[in-house]
């Protein structure tokens, strides 16, 4: 059990790191070291359950942007603050030095497969973060749009 | 407010936001709705991660066209949150050109964190991260270290202007030399993980979320030049890694 639970805490602290590094206002770095941990602890409770190893981080990413979204949304500020933290601890860091390594030590044949799957997991983290981001534009876009019916000022921006 | 006034507001709030990491589509966004809101008759703004062009019409005056090229970028994502605030507020509530400029200044000169702060962060970083990937607690202090040298490094490189990639080379060479150090000394045994530990802080977080969310938003210009940084960044690091692993490994047998 903890073997699964002390990851998600140094992912925690090194998301609380990198917010810093990112410069986050002070009273959003503990939200979005927040949002590091849950990334690691869906990737790890699904990575029980399912045996492919690209779907859980997909799910994690699905996991994180709605929770980047949603915050966003809470607390008046910009997705990107929450969400680019929350993403760093899922990037296969793992995958691209262990590639690097299988070429330089002649092994071809692993290094492609070890390089094909860090492109799938890279590839799934773009996926979810698509997926969820355009699931929230459409849904305030149809939201405004019925608002708009009252007052088409609040469609800042764009002219109708 | 003249044409001038307002298209220098435009303009100064556009540069803060594109030279501290918001996306591009953020940027061109928040700039329309601030010409809007101070009473522009159409705006027309393009942004790249470089540049940024804006052409305002006035009611019955000439247009008038600025364009600025953006040299050096830093990631401060307070400045971005701010100033993302403001531009709604203007929307809503008017106000004039000097309390706007005022506003501005005051979010352009808001201090980011200290600076033993950031390199403590990007040690702790690296720390944390030999621990995620399964190191014991001697190799996280040697991860620790790694950090450091790599802060104060790329920060270095940065003050001389070296380009990016190469700055990533010589972050991802140190990250691998003081691993195989250890190795050789008998601090450690997995070296792996201490490499791949403190290379989690030369990724490009923020490249990598800008550029899926400008794609989106179909920015395909801003998106697919951040993309290839990342992708590029990532190269540059994987190569300044290999060079010591391939050039030492007969001698020090690891």
């Amino acid at each position: 059990m903890m073997d699964y639970l002390t990851p998600c805490l140094y992912a925690f602290g090194a998301s609380l790191a990198f917010a810093i590094v990112f410069n986050i206002p002070r009273n959003k770095l503990l939200l979005s070291a927040l949002g590091g941990m849950l990334g690691q602890l869906v990737y790890v409770i699904f990575q029980l359950v399912i045996t492919n190893d690209v779907l859980p981080y997909l799910l994690a990413t699905i996991a994180i942007s709605l929770y980047a979204e949603v915050l966003a949304r809470l607390t008046k500020s910009p997705t990107t603050i929450f969400l680019a933290v929350a993403l760093i601890p899922l990037v296969p860091g793992g995958g691209i030095y262990y590639t690097m390594l299988y070429f330089i030590n002649g092994e071809i044949d692993l290094g492609i497969s070890t390089g094909v799957h860090t492109m799938l997991i890279s590839g799934a983290l773009a996926v979810g973060i698509i997926m969820v981001s355009s699931t929230v534009n459409l849904v305030r876009k149809v939201m405004l749009k019925g608002r708009s019916k009252i007052g088409k000022k609040l469609k800042y921006g764009k002219k109708t | 407010m003249t044409i001038t006034q307002l298209s220098y507001v435009a303009m100064e709030m556009g540069v803060i936001l594109l030279a501290n990491g918001a996306e591009t589509y953020r940027v061109e966004e928040s700039m329309h709705r601030i010409c809007l809101a101070l009473g522009a008759k159409e705006a027309e703004i393009f942004v790249v991660p470089t540049t940024i062009i804006i052409s305002v019409t006035l009611e019955g005056e000439v247009p008038l066209t600025r364009t600025r090229r953006i040299h050096s970028r830093k990631i401060d994502l307070t400045k971005v949150s701010e100033l993302n605030h403001l531009s709604r507020q203007i929307s809503y509530e008017p106000t004039n050109y000097k309390k706007l400029v005022a506003e501005i200044k005051r979010i352009d000169t808001i201090p980011s964190y200290p600076y033993y702060l950031h390199v403590l962060a990007f040690a702790f970083i690296s720390q944390m991260f030999t621990l995620f990937f399964g190191g014991s607690f001697m190799d996280s202090c040697v991860g620790f270290v790694i950090g450091l040298g790599i802060k104060l490094q790329m920060d270095t490189m940065r003050r001389f202007q070296a380009n990016i990639f190469f700055t990533h080379i010589v972050g991802g060479l140190i990250a691998s030399t003081v691993a195989l150090a250890a190795l050789g000394l008998g601090f450690t045994s997995n070296m792996d993980t201490i490499i791949i530990g403190s290379i989690m802080t030369l990724v490009p977080g923020l490249a990598i979320t800008n550029s899926i969310r400008d794609i989106i938003a179909g920015d395909y210009l801003s998106g697919l030049a951040k993309g290839v940084e990342a992708l590029l960044i990532g190269a540059a690091i994987a190569s300044g890694v290999a060079v010591p692993l391939s050039l030492l490994r007969p001698f020090w047998g690891g």
